[in-house]
């Protein structure tokens, strides 16, 4: 006996359905309109070029950051906690930053790998300092999160202080989620961190289930709370130092996307973090083909857009009574 | 036979001893008390019966093994522990909260989620978030959980605390039924002398040992009560009257 699947499963066809009407209309918007089921030669190279990549960066990012959210929010036991709080992206971009203004480019991925080494370093520090005489606690590695981002976005102003003008624009891009410089070479290894956080993730999602509860009830359960706890930072980590490296920093999603997803299925990770995926994929997606429609030829950042339009939906959801 | 025994069991948070050479068993089946005042050491005795913390010197057995020495997995399908602090608020349902009782297993757990949601007496809100239940509701919802998971033994830090009086003896029965029809044994810590009155026995404990342990009748007599809480003045009344109230609603709810 399951409850409630019946309107899971509803909800989860509802959401593909709407992802791939999003993703076709993702694909065919931006500053000139291509029609994806008529490809004359020039149409089919720009679908290929560029509005293809940007809208797989966009389903990837979107998707990774909506995951780890969801995974974060469960093993902090915290509804404030997303990609953000851990300071990770913090470390992408100050990485990400300081290669953007001080122009080092020596290979088209310098800034992707600049931001996932940034990221990865940062998540390491949190994890050293997050563990406690009896292994990584929820409130030590938050409190590592928040005072190393905090640090890092600091020194992030000192360095943008300091940079060239061009340069600086890139960076104020990037730091609110810039899918304008996105092109394949940035996909196959991000996909692969991804799907290595996300496979890690749901392999340990009845960990994720009895964290929510507590340490003791996970330890009572059967789990080591500290090394389920790891292993799930370490995915959230991956999956959220690819989504910045590929796209910049995109807050929001991580944040909303879950609780979102949950008011709709219930809280079983094994639900919630697959629905994470699809729902914060397809929001960015559809934010970053807002962004570059509205005011084209401007472009707007698609992390302001997502907030935009992901706002008004989610304080709705909150004005509705319901248990959870 | 012992499902819990506690073998000179030495535990001390710091350099100072805090429990000391503490020795005791359950039986399958029994429903005890763990009784003394704030600071006794209640719940640190639970939380080495669950495996949170490991003794310095003596052991804590779990059927014929320590239970360091158990995996995750077949320690959960030995013991349960819900600790004083649920988290109430948890955002899941009821069904899905109990489900989580199923992961020690692989398939084939002795009760199956459905027969625990009955026992408990919550079949009916199955669909409904903890957090629409009251907070008997809730308790319950845990404990239905550790029926999944096929404890022999459940351990309850203060289950009966901020229960009114009748979630308390709902509480009760449901716990005495679980002993007795499925063999569980249940040791929860409690201050109410009242309900320790109606378990079948009582360990009573302060300063980090025993005082003394046994029939409730024979545990709390005015004289080891007022020694153990230090309390100055007749008690007589008070012990007669809360022992007699608490006998009689559970005798009239049996």
């Amino acid at each position: 006996m399951k409850p409630g699947n019946g309107s899971r499963l509803f909800v989860a066809s509802i959401l593909c359905a709407a992802s791939v009407c999003i993703i076709i209309a993702s694909i065919a918007s931006g500053p000139r309109f291509l029609n994806p089921f008529s490809m004359d030669v020039e149409t089919c190279r720009t679908l290929l070029a560029i509005r293809l990549p940007r809208t797989a960066v966009a389903l990837l990012m979107g998707g990774a950051l909506g995951a780890s959210g969801a995974i974060l929010q469960g093993i902090f036991r915290n509804p404030l906690a997303d990609p953000y709080i851990l300071g990770i992206s913090s470390g992408a971009s100050l990485a990400a930053s300081f290669g953007l203004m001080f122009g080092i480019s020596l290979f088209t991925l310098s800034v992707p790998i600049l931001a996932f080494c940034g990221a990865i370093a940062t998540g390491a520090a949190v994890v050293l300092l997050g563990r406690g005489w009896n292994g990584l606690q929820p409130e030590r590695l938050l409190l590592a999160g928040v005072g190393i981002g905090f640090f890092l976005s600091a020194l992030l102003l000192l360095v943008m202080t300091l940079s060239v003008d061009d340069g600086l624009k890139r960076a104020l891009l990037w730091m609110s989620g810039d899918l304008s410089m996105v092109d394949w070479e940035l996909l196959p290894v991000g996909l692969c961190f991804i799907l290595t956080g996300l496979a890690l993730a749901l392999s340990r999602r009845q960990g994720l289930n009895a964290l929510t509860l507590g340490d003791d009830i996970a330890h009572s359960l059967g789990f080591n709370p500290t090394r389920e706890r790891f292993f799930l930072f370490i995915a959230a980590s991956l999956m959220t130092a690819a989504a910045v490296s590929m796209g910049g920093v995109v807050g929001f999603i991580g944040l909303v996307v879950p609780h979102v997803v949950r008011r709709h299925v219930g809280s079983d990770a094994s639900v919630v973090l697959p629905l994470s995926v699809v729902a914060g994929g397809t929001l960015l997606c559809l934010a970053d083909a807002v962004g570059r429609t509205v005011a084209a030829p401007l472009e707007l950042p698609a992390g302001v857009i997502a907030a935009l339009i992901g706002s008004p939906y989610f304080i709705f959801l909150l004005g509705q009574k319901k248990g959870a | 036979m012992n499902t819990l025994e506690f073998q000179k069991v030495t535990f001390s948070y710091s350099s100072r001893s805090f429990l000391d050479q503490l020795s005791f068993s359950l039986a399958a089946g029994e429903l005890v008390g763990l009784m003394g005042p704030n600071g006794a050491g209640k719940s640190t005795i639970l939380k080495l019966a669950a495996g949170l913390l490991s003794p310095q010197k003596g052991d804590v057995m779990v059927g014929d093994k320590a239970i360091g020495t158990y995996s995750g997995k077949e320690r959960a399908k030995q013991i349960a522990y819900l600790p004083q602090t649920l988290d109430l608020q948890a955002p899941f349902r009821v069904g899905e909260l109990v489900r989580m009782g199923e992961y020690p297993h692989e398939g084939g757990q002795a009760i199956s989620v459905d027969e625990a949601l009955h026992i408990v007496g919550l079949h009916h809100k199955v669909h409904k978030f903890l957090a629409e239940l009251s907070g008997g509701e809730r308790r319950r919802a845990y404990i239905a959980m550790t029926l999944v998971q096929g404890a022999k033994v459940l351990l309850l830090d203060e289950p009966l605390a901020s229960l009114d009086i009748k979630y308390q003896f709902d509480l009760f029965h449901l716990l005495k039924e679980i002993a007795r029809e499925k063999g569980v044994s249940v040791l929860m810590s409690l201050h109410d002398i009242g309900m320790g009155a109606i378990l079948d026995r009582l360990l009573l404990a302060k300063d980090g040992r025993l005082v003394t342990q046994g029939e409730p009748a024979l545990v709390l007599t005015d004289e080891i009560v007022q020694d153990t809480y230090d309390l100055n003045g007749s008690i007589s009344t008070y012990m007669r009257t809360s022992r007699t109230f608490c006998r009689t609603l559970a005798v009239a709810g049996a």
